[in-house]
């Protein structure tokens, strides 16, 4: 067992070292025996490293936030108001202490979650809370949200006995649990009968916003179906194609035999575009039918009679859907594409596929060349040179006799440019000097100042 | 002479050479036919041309042509053999330990020694570098005393 630390508050080094499986400590390396965390549920020989990994942090954060909600919901209701407990829904009010691995049981406390408050506020449920805590990195400052304290624990205990006094008086607070106890039933036919109202409402209103969203309130793809199965003798319907039918705003090139056969000019509330707006397809989907029918079924609320219009309607759109020749169900290319050109499409896809893997193959190849490499930009526009050069597009043209590669001399201090320019200034040197020796210097022969004066003189 | 690898004597066919080699790294000894040791060099380099052919090539350019004295003034060789790298048209340095770190002067003592270094050439060259260091040991490489502008 581990130590227990008496100081909550003092963040201490988890290294312990009482611990079953102790750590050899050899150069960072540790190697443990296997143990088993029970947060991440999940047998590990990290020893301590174990609680600092963020898989860990997080399995730990939703542990102790599931088991934070269980106490905040139930435990910490029944702290602040005592609540006598029926037997019948002791079994409801079992607890699973995490910290301690205990199960708290209801059957013989008089008040709902008793037992569980009493266990939170023992030494015992103290001491496990502190020790699972250490042991899982949990944080020491959050252990009060765990646990009861004692003075809350005495309120209840005295809430408690008041309770018991006036029960023993009149048996009125009995009545109390009946609703507790139903809450969840009640509210749910709250919302089944809710959701018929609302129904009513929406039908029954002049709507106008026909795009807007409508939450679905009639029957799903499914249920249609089911319903269009049973066929009844119908007239061609009539739906308002104005502007109120984003049907027929989305729907620009008819579809293949539905519109043709259907006039619209029947003024119906406008929440069956509501249901075929997510159709985008040309294909006639069985609930424009139901919508159709919602509005034709004006101010009906049985279920029946809508049924029946909308079977009216459906009948026309099956056999309309029949003589399409298969629909999205049923597998069946969208009509918009013509035999001839899926084999196209199958050719090219194919083609495809073969050039992919070229490509990737050749891909895979340039790919390798690091971009950085030296002269890199040079070789990829030497590589075009001669690619156009063998297609005979470019002429080689030829460098010129004065090209040099980019080098860097010996004796130079500074970038290679310079020293290319180095080197053509100094061969410019060489040749001038060169030029100047071949120049051929005429000689004269030697004529001394004597005979220079004398022949001037004369 | 067959028995030594491709012969530049002109400064157009070692400009093409060098502009044509791409991606792969440019070996170019510079000597002359007659010296012993270079007749070493192109022996080791023969027998190891095929294996670096994948990401090398080698060339031997004869110093005595006169076409071929630019360069011998633009690399500054002074002593033969010489061997100059290239990767794209790009100079590439090796420090060996010795002064100079433009070329290889020398020959080398083992074709395994040969192939190390193009080796390692095409290793920086191809991550960027536009110097690396010799792979080998200091006693395998040959040393020799560089003058400075003849003095």
């Amino acid at each position: 067992m581990p130590i227990q630390n008496p100081n909550p508050n003092k963040k201490k080094k988890k290294h312990s070292n009482q611990d079953d499986d102790e750590d050899d400590t050899v150069q960072g390396k540790q190697q443990t025996q296997f143990e088993f965390c029970k947060v991440c549920r999940l047998n590990h020989n990290q020893g301590r490293r174990h609680i600092y990994f963020p898989n860990h942090k997080k399995a730990l954060s939703s542990f102790l936030y599931r088991f934070q909600s269980k106490f905040k919901n139930d435990v910490a209701f029944y702290l602040k108001k005592p609540m006598p407990l029926r037997p019948e829904h002791a079994a409801l009010n079992r607890l699973w202490c995490v910290f301690c691995d205990f199960d708290i049981l209801e059957y013989d406390s008089s008040f709902a979650c008793g037992n569980a408050i009493a266990h939170l506020a023992s030494a015992e449920h103290l001491k496990g809370l502190k020790s699972f805590l250490w042991k899982y990195g949990g944080g020491m400052d959050r252990m009060d949200s765990f646990r009861i304290s004692e003075s809350d624990f005495t309120k209840w205990e005295k809430k408690c006995k008041l309770l018991k006094s006036e029960a023993a008086g009149g048996g009125s607070h009995g009545s109390l649990i009946g609703p507790l106890n139903d809450i969840h039933n009640e509210s749910k036919s709250e919302y089944v009968n809710s959701f018929d109202k609302n129904k009513l409402d929406c039908l029954t209103s002049d709507v106008k916003c026909s795009n807007s969203v409508v939450p679905l309130q009639d029957h799903t793809i499914e249920r249609s179906q089911i319903s269009h199965s049973k066929i009844c003798t119908v007239g061609p319907q009539i739906l308002h194609a104005g502007t109120g039918v984003g049907l027929g705003a989305r729907t620009p090139n008819g579809l293949p035999g539905f519109f043709g056969n259907q006039h619209y000019t029947h003024s119906v509330p406008k929440e069956g575009p509501a249901y075929s707006c997510p159709n985008d397809g040309k294909q006639v989907y069985p609930y424009e039918g139901i919508a159709i029918g919602d509005g034709h079924s004006q101010g009906t609320s049985s279920e029946e009679s809508r049924l029946q219009s909308l079977q009216n309607l459906t009948q026309i759109s099956s056999s309309a859907q029949e003589n399409g020749g298969g629909n999205v169900h049923s597998g069946a290319p969208p009509p918009w594409f013509s035999a001839a050109e899926k084999i196209q499409l199958d050719n090219k896809l194919n083609q495809g596929l073969g050039d992919l893997v070229s490509s990737l193959g050749e891909q895979m190849k340039t790919s390798k060349l690091n971009p950085k490499r030296v002269g890199a930009a040079w070789a990829e526009r030497r590589k075009i040179e001669l690619e156009l050069e063998k297609r005979g597009e470019l002429v080689r043209h030829d460098f010129g006799a004065d090209w040099l590669p980019n080098f860097g001399r010996v004796w130079q201090s500074g970038s290679r440019k310079d020293s290319r320019k180095e080197f053509l200034g100094e061969n410019k040197t060489w040749r001038k000097v060169d030029s100047q020796i071949e120049k051929p210097s005429q000689l004269q022969p030697y004529i001394s100042k004597r005979m220079r004066t004398e022949n001037t003189a004369e | 002479m067959n028995y030594l690898l491709t012969t530049l004597t002109k400064k157009q066919e070692v400009d093409s050479m060098i502009r044509d080699t791409i991606d792969k790294v440019l070996v170019l000894c510079f000597g002359r036919a007659s010296d012993s040791i270079f007749l070493q060099l192109d022996e080791i380099l023969y027998k190891s041309v095929r294996e670096v052919s994948k990401f090398a090539t080698v060339a031997l350019v004869d110093i005595d042509s006169d076409d071929v004295q630019v360069y011998i003034k633009y690399f500054d060789i002074t002593l033969i053999p010489s061997t100059v790298f290239f990767f794209n048209a790009h100079h590439m340095k090796m420090d060996c330990g010795s002064a100079d770190h433009t070329k290889w002067v020398g020959t080398f003592l083992r074709k395994q020694d040969f192939v190390d270094v193009v080796e390692a050439i095409y290793r920086g060259a191809m991550k960027g570098k536009l110097i690396v260091t010799c792979p080998l040991p200091p006693d395998r490489i040959p040393k020799f005393q560089l003058l400075y502008k003849d003095v």
